[in-house]
């Protein structure tokens, strides 16, 4: 092939390239100019440019991008944040934690056993609840129970109940859970008050309570010395007593959004308030283990406000000596 | 015809019936026993007696202040009548069902929140005298069968309610109404009767203290 040959075939090349390039793009100009299908249709057009610059708060559209203005908000950017945040990380983890005690307590049961009365049972009784505060731990306990079952057919039940009962019977579930929770919340945060004046007086960290963890709170054999309250109710009590105020300030926001809070409030609430429940669920497993199947001679105390002299002496041995030495004190 | 025609339909109309029926004549049974005639010569009023003895003993402070270590059960007593007489006479649903379904007639019911707030005293109130009777152990030891069959049947007749409070759904609404029937239809059997026999017993200790001059 002689050179004038070549430039020739390069030169047609070239032209047929353009041509094509030229006929493209405007084959692409017509499509995105809605050519592309019948009239009043997309057609081929897209968009996802026009939502995501919606969402992403564009000058001159409504979006999300100033999050304290309620107003001329069509996409809440920071709501799609929120609700992938709570099923990602709160459910997720939240599923985890509890299942997580749940393997550790039948772990720890499966190892240890029950934990006996030293010496078995005396015989005598000793008063160690009054009818208030049985009264106060039960309402509580009741309304935990209620609140708990519900809140978590409402936190878990999209991903455990709907595969197994279905969507139209979770829609039910659902309404009837909401409702129940949110009649039963104002009287749990009640209850709870009741319970933190009945229960608040010997519940503040003492020195022996270092003794007492020290010593594991024997619970891996071996005595710790305690009071009234051990360190680890001291714990559950304070735990409950502060999530049980997040829970109860979160859940007045969620159940008047529109008197006290904004959306982004709201979102925070929500949050918090699914991890407080975590959190209170978790730590009441362990109670309600310790308290019953756990622990002998235990749940007597709130059954009967009495206990067994030898299960004080076990688990309380230095509120026992102030019992007795407080009898002995009135005999004198 | 489905469950759901026959909850809302025969199984309505009987255990209203049995309600009223057997609900009249223990009353009737009361009032026409009779008792044995006083032979001795009156020192006052039983009348006033009776009806001084129903009026005040339903005076707030002085229970209260007399009630000792269940004060809280006293006040527990008040929220859950009174918050249970609001939320059946007076919650919007309610009176639409009594007035399209029993007597043709309505009256002004309460707000959404004045309902919710009684409803959260009935359910607070009723928690708390339920809990005492296992809680109690002379309480316990008095308390029959009957009493906790009562006590629960009244809680689960308000749980369904309150879960109902959507009125989204059919089947929440007639669990609610199928409870209400069992709960109407052992009404008349059980301690729940002293809904009407109260200002009776009472009126007749108030009567007999009337009688010899004395208060009750």
């Amino acid at each position: 092939m002689c050179p004038s040959n070549k430039s020739i075939c390069l030169g047609t090349a070239f032209l047929l390239l353009l041509v094509s390039c030229t006929a493209a793009a405007q084959a692409l100009d017509r499509a995105s100019a809605g050519q592309g299908g019948p009239d009043n249709t997309l057609g081929n057009q897209s968009d996802a440019d026009m939502w995501r610059a919606i969402r992403q708060g564009e000058a001159g559209l409504p979006s999300a991008s100033s999050l304290n203005s309620e107003q001329g908000v069509l996409v809440n950017a920071q709501g799609v944040w929120w609700s992938d945040m709570r099923a990602d990380w709160v459910i997720t983890y939240g599923a985890t934690v509890l299942l997580g005690v749940i393997v550790v307590i039948a772990l720890y049961f499966a190892l240890r056993g029950r934990i006996r009365i030293d010496g078995g049972r005396s015989g005598r009784r000793i008063t160690r609840f009054s009818l208030l505060q049985r009264v106060a731990h039960w309402s509580v306990a009741t309304l935990f129970l209620l609140l708990a079952l519900t809140g978590l057919v409402l936190m878990f039940g999209r991903y455990a109940l709907v595969p197994l009962i279905g969507h139209e019977a979770f829609s039910v579930a659902a309404t009837a859970a909401m409702q129940a929770h949110n009649l039963f919340g104002p009287i749990f945060t009640l209850a709870l008050l009741t319970l933190f004046i009945a229960f608040v007086r010997n519940n503040f960290p003492e020195l022996t309570d270092v003794g007492w963890l020290l010593r594991g709170g024997g619970l891996f054999g071996g005595h710790a010395s305690a009071g009234r309250y051990n360190f680890g109710e001291k714990l559950w009590f304070w735990t409950a007593v502060a999530a049980g105020i997040l829970l109860s300030v979160t859940g007045f926001l969620l159940l008047f959004p529109d008197a006290f809070a904004t959306r982004n409030q709201l979102q925070l609430a929500g949050t918090v308030h699914g991890i407080a429940a975590i959190v209170f669920v978790g730590f009441a497993c362990g109670h309600i283990y310790l308290g019953t199947v756990g622990t002998e001679g235990t749940l007597e105390g709130m059954t009967q406000g009495d206990v067994d002299e030898n299960w004080a002496r076990t688990h309380h041995d230095l509120w026992l000596e102030k019992v007795v030495t407080d009898i002995e004190d009135q005999r004198v | 015809m489905t469950i759901v025609d026959v909850i809302e339909g025969p199984l309505w109309q009987i255990s209203v019936w049995t309600f009223v029926i057997l609900a009249v004549w223990r009353m009737a049974v009361i009032a026409l026993a009779g008792r044995f005639p006083a032979r001795a010569r009156s020192a006052g009023s039983a009348s006033a007696g009776a009806a001084a003895s129903v009026v005040r003993r339903m005076a707030p402070p002085r229970i209260v202040r007399n009630s000792g270590r269940t004060w809280f059960v006293t006040l527990a007593g008040y929220a859950f009548h009174f918050g249970l007489f609001a939320v059946i006479l007076f919650a919007a649903p309610h009176v639409a069902f009594i007035k399209e379904q029993l007597i043709g007639f309505g009256w002004s019911s309460l707000p959404r929140w004045g309902f919710i707030v009684a409803a959260e005293l009935a359910f607070a109130g009723l928690m708390v005298l339920w809990i005492r009777r296992f809680a109690d152990p002379v309480v316990r030891l008095i308390s029959r069968p009957d009493d906790h069959i009562a006590a629960g049947l009244t809680f689960l007749v308000m749980l369904t309610g309150c879960m109902a409070l959507g009125e989204q759904s059919t089947f929440l609404r007639v669990t609610h109404l199928l409870t209400v029937e069992v709960w109407l239809i052992y009404f008349p059997f059980s301690s729940l009767m002293h809904t009407f026999t109260w200002p009776l017993s009472r009126g007749l200790t108030g009567a007999v203290a009337g009688r010899r001059g004395t208060r009750f």
